[in-house]
Parts: C-alpha cells; sequence; structure tokens
C-alpha cells in the first residue's frame, strides 16, 4: 500500500458500520413508508429485498440480548406471564424485550409483516404466532416439509413451496400496493449467490492447517450472510473478510491458536454467552472448535437463472431440515474437508429442531470417522441451565480421552 | 339399558394391547401404528390394514432415553417407548405424521430404531390458510396411497375406499350420538367412559366397535336418561390427550361433567365425517380442512381461541380445563394468551400439567377440586 493511501478498513469495523446503518434504516422504515417484515433467519429473504420490505430477524437482536448476557432478566419477566423457561432463549428474549423494551442496540422497530419458515424450526412458527396476536397482524407460515430422501416426494416438497413464494409475493404486494419485480428478484438473488459462495469460502478457511480461524470468528461474521444477504454490501463485505484472513494470517502461517492439535466439530448453534469464554478455554489446551453445520446453514448454493425454484431448493434443504442420516452425512463430509479429529455435540435444550436426534446422529458420526463424541446438555442463552465447572471438566476429560487415544 | 356390552370396549380402552395380539393371530391382518394426528386411516383400512392410534404407555420408560433428550414431551417418549419396550409385537408397519420438530425427528428416531415391515412419514401440511396447503395434503396422501398399495401388494379401489371411509363415517357417527346424548343428560354415562369409548375406537377394528355401540344405543331407554339440574358443574376440556387416564376420573368423582372438548382423543377424533361424493382420495383430503383446529397446525387468525371459546357458550359450560402436556412447545406458546382471552371473556380456566408415567395425582385432584369448589361458589 502506498504512502497516503487511505488504510483499507478492518471487516470487523465495517460489519458494526453495515450493522449501524441496516438498523438505523429499519428504525426510520415506518417514517419514510417502508414496511417492517419479521422473518427468520433460515428464510427466503431475497423477497423482501427485492420488494424494498425490510427483513428484521428477531433472532438475531435475540443473540445480542444473550451475548450482552440480558438472560434471566427478560426471561423472568415474561415466566411472569405464563410462559415457561422450557421455551428457546430466542423467543423468551425476544417476548421479555417488548415487555421490557430493553435492548442493547436501543431496540428493533415493530413489524408490519411477519414469516415464519419452518424449516429452521418450528418453534419461530409459534413465537411468531405470539407476535402476530400482539400485533394484530397476519403470519405467513412458510411451511417446508421434512426434506426426505424418498422417491419422488422431493419434486413435490420444491413444487409445494414454490406455490408459497407465490402466495408470499401476493400478500406482499396487498401489504405494500406495489407489483412485484422479477427483474429485481433476479438482480438480489445474484448478490445473493455471490454472498453465499463467499461466505462458503470464508468458512472453508478453516479447512488450512493450522487454521486462520475458527467457529468463534464464523459466528461473528456470519450476522452480515444471515441479514444482508442479498445486498451488494454483503459481497463486498466477504470479500474483504476473506483478503484481510489471507493477508494477515494464512500469508503468514498463523493459526488462529498457537499450538493447534485438537481440531474439533461442534453440534448445534454456541452458548451465546459463553463462546468467547469457551475458545479461550479450548486454546489453552491446543483445541479449537473449527466448523459445524450450523454455520453452514447460510452457504447456499442459488441458480440465480431460476430464482424460485432455487429459493425453494435451498431454503427446504437446510441441514435442520433434513434426515438424521443425511445430517450425519453432511456433517462427516466437514470432519472429512477440514480434518477435524474431535466431536463436541451440544444438546441445546433452547433448540429441539436442531437437538432432537442428536443422539442419534452421534453413533452415525462415529460409526463413520470412529471419532469419539462428547455429548452435554446445557442452554444457548440461559445461564441457569448451564454448569461451568461441569462442562470444563468434561471438555478437559474429553480431550484427555482423545490425547490418549493418540489424537492430534 | 344394557350397561354390560360396553364392559368389552372399557377394557380393551384400559390395556388394548392383549386383545389386540388375540385378535390379529385369530384374523392374520397386518396392523399398522400411527402416532397422533390426522393420519387417514380409511386409507390403510382400505388397504385391508388395521390402523390404530399408537397413545403411549404408562408403564416406565427404560429406553426412549437413550434416543430424546430430557426436554421431550411425554407423549413422544412414552410412543417411542411402547413400540421399543412393550407392544413392538402387535404392530407389522407404521405410518408416522409430522407437524412440527418433536414428530419430525421421532419419526427419523423410529424408523432407524424401531423393527418394521412398513414405514412412512405423512408430511402433514403445517399451515392450512392457503390453497398450496390442499395440493401438498392431496399429494402426499397420493403418497401414501401408493406406498399402502406396494405394502400390500393391492390397489386401494375406489369401490374399497369408499366402503372404508363409510365404516368410519358411521363409527364417528355413533361416538357423536353418545357424545349428544351424554350433554343433555349428564351422568348418563361418566366422562371416563365416554372417553374410554372414544379412544377404545381408536384401538379396536371399526366394524366390531361400532356393533357393540349401536347396540348399546339402541338398549337406552327414556328413563336412563337423568335431566340436568343446576347442580351439574358443565365443563370444556381442551388440549391434546388426556393421560394419565386417571385425571378423567378425577373429573368425575369431582362432579364436574365434560360437554365439550378439543381434544385429539375426544371430539375431534369423531366430529367431522368424510363427504360421500366425488372422489374418494379429494373427499380425504376435503376432510382435513374442516377437522377442528390442532395446535401445531396454522390456520388463520386465533382459531384455537375462538373455538375454545365457541365450545363454552354452545355448550352452557361454566370454565375450561385445560391439559397441559409438559414440554409440549406448541402448547407452551398458546397458553399464556389463551388464558389471558379465557379469563378475559369471563370464562374461569384451570391449567392441569399432566405428563404420562405420573403416578402421584393427588396435587392434581386438589386443584381440580378447588377448582370446582370456586365454580360453585360463583
Amino acid at each position: 500500500m502506498g504512502e497516503g493511501m487511505p488504510k483499507k478498513p478492518k471487516a470487523r469495523e465495517v460489519m458494526k458500520k453495515l450493522t449501524r446503518e441496516y438498523y438505523r434504516e429499519a428504525a426510520r422504515a415506518h417514517e419514510t413508508g417502508r414496511f417492517i417484515a419479521y422473518t427468520t433467519a433460515i428464510s427466503p429473504v431475497e423477497v423482501f429485498y427485492a420488494h424494498d420490505v425490510i427483513p428484521i430477524y428477531p433472532e438475531n437482536h435475540s443473540v445480542m440480548c444473550l451475548t450482552g448476557r440480558m438472560m434471566p432478566r427478560l426471561s423472568l419477566e415474561i415466566e411472569k406471564k405464563g410462559y415457561t423457561s422450557h421455551l428457546c432463549a430466542y423467543a423468551r428474549s425476544d417476548l421479555g424485550y417488548r415487555e421490557l423494551q430493553e435492548s442493547p442496540i436501543g431496540g428493533i422497530p415493530d413489524p408490519d409483516f411477519l414469516l415464519a419458515c419452518n424449516a429452521q424450526c418450528f418453534t419461530l412458527t409459534k413465537w411468531f404466532q405470539v407476535l402476530s396476536r400482539k400485533y394484530g397482524i397476519p403470519v405467513f407460515v412458510f411451511d417446508t416439509p421434512q426434506y426426505i430422501r424418498k422417491g419422488e416426494v422431493r419434486k413435490n416438497i420444491i413444487a409445494y413451496v414454490e406455490r408459497q413464494l407465490t402466495e408470499l409475493i401476493e400478500d406482499l404486494e396487498e401489504l405494500t400496493g406495489r407489483a412485484f419485480d422479477y427483474d429485481r428478484l433476479a438482480e438480489v438473488m445474484g448478490y445473493s449467490a455471490e454472498a453465499s459462495k463467499l461466505y462458503r469460502e470464508f468458512l472453508d478457511l478453516a479447512a488450512i492447517k493450522p487454521s486462520p480461524i475458527s467457529i468463534f470468528d464464523a459466528l461473528i461474521h456470519m450476522a452480515i450472510i444471515v441479514y444482508l444477504r442479498g445486498t451488494p454490501e454483503a459481497v463486498d463485505y466477504y470479500r474483504l473478510l476473506i483478503d484481510e484472513i489471507k493477508a494477515e494470517k494464512i500469508s503468514k502461517g498463523i493459526g488462529v491458536i498457537p499450538h493447534e492439535r485438537f481440531r474439533l466439530y461442534w453440534e448445534n448453534l454456541p452458548i451465546w454467552f459463553k463462546f468467547k469464554d469457551h475458545f479461550e478455554f479450548l486454546a489453552a489446551h491446543d483445541a479449537v472448535i473449527l466448523t459445524s453445520l450450523y454455520a453452514h446453514a447460510w452457504s447456499y448454493d442459488f441458480d440465480v437463472s431460476h430464482s424460485i425454484r432455487t429459493l425453494a431448493e435451498n431454503y427446504s434443504s437446510v441441514f435442520s431440515n433434513v434426515e438424521l442420516e443425511e445430517r450425519a452425512d453432511r456433517a462427516v463430509e466437514l470432519f472429512r474437508r477440514y480434518s477435524l479429529n474431535g466431536n463436541i455435540m451440544f444438546m441445546n435444550r433452547s433448540c429441539k429442531a436442531v437437538t432432537f436426534g442428536v443422539l442419534d446422529i452421534r453413533d452415525l458420526i462415529t460409526e463413520e470417522t470412529g471419532i469419539p463424541a462428547l455429548v452435554f446438555e446445557s442452554d444457548m442463552g440461559d445461564p441457569r441451565f448451564y454448569s461451568e465447572a461441569q462442562i470444563r471438566t468434561r471438555i478437559e476429560a474429553y480431550l484427555e480421552t482423545l490425547d490418549r487415544m493418540g489424537v492430534g | 339399558m344394557n350397561r354390560q356390552v360396553l364392559e368389552e370396549l372399557l377394557s380393551i380402552a384400559r390395556d388394548p394391547y392383549p386383545k389386540l395380539l388375540d385378535w390379529k393371530r385369530g384374523k392374520g391382518i397386518k396392523v399398522i401404528g400411527s402416532t397422533l394426528a390426522d393420519v387417514p386411516e380409511e386409507l390403510i383400512h382400505a388397504a385391508g390394514m388395521l390402523p390404530i392410534t399408537i397413545l403411549g404407555t404408562n408403564k416406565p420408560i427404560l429406553r426412549a432415553n437413550t434416543h430424546l433428550p430430557d426436554n421431550a414431551c411425554s407423549q413422544a417418549r412414552s410412543d417411542l417407548e411402547l413400540v421399543l419396550t412393550y407392544q413392538g409385537d402387535v404392530f407389522d408397519g407404521y405410518v408416522l405424521p409430522q407437524v412440527d420438530d418433536t414428530t419430525q425427528h421421532l419419526s427419523d428416531i423410529w424408523r432407524r430404531n424401531v423393527p418394521w415391515d412398513y414405514f412412512e412419514s405423512y408430511l402433514l401440511p403445517r399451515q392450512i390458510d392457503r390453497p398450496s396447503a390442499r395440493e401438498w395434503l392431496r399429494q402426499e396422501t397420493l403418497r401414501l396411497k401408493g406406498s399402502l398399495e406396494m405394502f400390500v401388494g393391492e390397489e386401494i379401489t375406489g369401490e374399497k375406499l369408499w366402503s372404508s371411509i363409510d365404516l368410519y363415517n358411521q363409527s364417528r357417527g355413533y361416538l357423536r350420538r353418545l357424545y349428544e346424548l351424554k350433554k343433555r343428560h349428564p351422568r348418563f354415562i361418566s366422562n371416563r367412559e365416554l372417553y374410554d369409548l372414544i379412544k377404545s375406537s381408536m384401538w379396536w377394528p371399526k366394524e366390531e366397535h361400532n356393533r357393540i355401540v349401536e347396540s348399546f344405543i339402541s338398549g337406552i331407554e327414556h328413563t336412563d336418561l337423568p335431566t340436568q339440574t343446576d347442580e351439574d358443574i358443565r365443563v370444556v376440556l381442551s388440549g391434546i390427550v388426556w393421560e394419565p387416564p386417571e385425571i378423567m376420573d378425577i373429573l368425575d368423582e369431582s362432579g364436574l361433567e365434560v360437554v365439550g372438548d378439543d381434544l385429539c382423543v375426544g371430539w375431534r377424533y369423531i366430529a367431522t365425517d368424510i363427504h360421500m361424493d366425488g372422489d374418494p382420495v379429494e373427499t380425504l383430503v376435503d376432510r382435513h380442512f374442516r377437522k377442528g383446529p390442532f395446535t401445531p397446525i396454522y390456520d388463520k387468525g386465533n382459531r384455537i381461541f375462538e373455538n375454545l371459546f365457541n365450545l363454552v357458550t354452545e355448550n352452557g359450560a361454566r370454565a375450561v380445563i385445560y391439559l397441559h402436556i409438559k414440554f409440549n412447545e406448541s402448547q407452551d406458546f398458546d397458553l399464556p394468551d389463551l388464558v389471558h382471552t379465557m379469563e378475559g371473556e369471563g370464562i374461569p380456566i384451570l391449567v392441569v400439567e399432566t405428563e404420562y408415567q405420573t403416578t402421584h395425582l393427588a396435587g392434581t385432584r386438589t386443584r381440580i377440586q378447588a377448582f370446582k369448589e370456586a365454580l360453585v361458589g360463583r
């Protein structure tokens, strides 16, 4: 870089700026005559961007509340209203925020439209129904039957989901009073396709030895693919991020931890309020978590020449909506591609969609890879269900087992 | 009134499996089990098999915990336990419906760990408020039909399907007559007896079940029917199942008369006949969209709430008793608003948390009795 040239901004700074702008714009939406749609992290958000409707993800906001350690305070507030502490921590955090109006970012705007895609989970469809009653607005349940491998059924599923995309577009036209622009959708899809490809490229940097990134980098940087896919900013962002990692880490052979020995898979969402601690604790034991199917949930493969079809296919086939065997196959593929040698499987009380079936998936993965798994139960957002000493002891014991097996 | 004729069905409701095994050995007919709810039994029957609704077990959980986490609801856990440990021998195959995350994963776990000769998932639409759902269910029902035909090696002809539809409509009709009689004449049979009769119809060949219920109904004399009194406390039951079954005994002991319900093992099972015209598969699909609401399946607006409110007002009930299966996520999300809505309408509601495997019902009994006393005092 020549002297006097402006310094390239760091990806983290760009992310902060994009996030700030995104929420600022959303906050002004109603003043500027735009509509707000709440949607789920895995959903055909491209349709909203193409129709100039601002998508807001209550889950993302909940993550900020959870990492900001606002639980169990938010949960306790809605437990008083009769909601149980068994529910998803995202939902509890969101409903608690709506009671207390406490938020690390000053809140999110109220919705005009609700879209709940159940490929991700059933929970969101029920949570959004609560919001639907609260705000007196409709919820569109975007129904993606389990993407089973049997016979011709996938063809039928795609036809069903395509029909629903048409219904969704009709609903949006009715909401806004404007005709939907399919050319604009193609343009948005182009950005989504490119950003998804780059996002996967970023995740795949963890295949390098020593790995320049860990799952914790993925968890931080995934925010942009979740809420800005479909925009040119997301494409530029992942380019910048990859270049930065290449320049700062890969070209110098620097790993994300000083001594990399145990390259681990993580099953499930993270324990949001602990993930930095977990990174440091593992690093002290020469261990690093490199990937998970969860992080890969946004590495889509869109065929932009068939917008509606490719949306239907990508949003039906997400890891949480396939049969256990296929999910295990996808995990095993990550074990191979990333040369993983350990497996931590978190049973997340908050997330039935990802957690039920984990015990069977563990058996399938172990059978295929020969790598034993550590399975433990806790909650992704509620410290009342997290036992620090127990989890640390179990991780240490697991790493000792791997050590005895001569792993790494 | 010949109450004795009902004894056979009431004993089936207490434990159907020994009798089912005997029946099966005698007939050589295959038995297909399905979990709740909404599998088109008529289709399985038309394929020459006996469809049975699997309603868990109250026996100890021994093996299901190695597959399901602690916060799985006891319905899923005890359904799986029933076939893993206790009564797998009854079933030749399964059709498992999917309506939420639990049933979706349960289907996979079941397919992998339970022995079977036949297995099919039935992917119900989880929204029924848009036209796409109807076409999807039609496709899925045709898929199930084709799969059943492959298994039995015979076509399910229109004639066979109409005959099964007619049989199942008759069953619903008889049970509705009993239900209506009990509504008008409280205590004519107990709550437990009525609901045991409905339950036993999910567990026994309809041909035989219809014969017995029809014979009972035809023997009812005018003098068998007590008149309503002001002392009858009429209530509506809401939820999915009534387990453990002693809950129904507690309602009887407490003098609470059930006059309406939205339970899957109750009115919802018998309420909706299939129209006997047009194409039999189409009419089978059509019935699904006319059924009462079921909490995991999204329908426009607040149909569950409205339906419950209507059940109370139309039947002159004084309160709602809501049976909440612990860890049932769908109910968990409904409940606070449901309670708020009912209370806002001036309808007292008691939420009873239930679980299979519950042996100590003293607390439940006390709460139900206290609720009843409060109703008397209103």
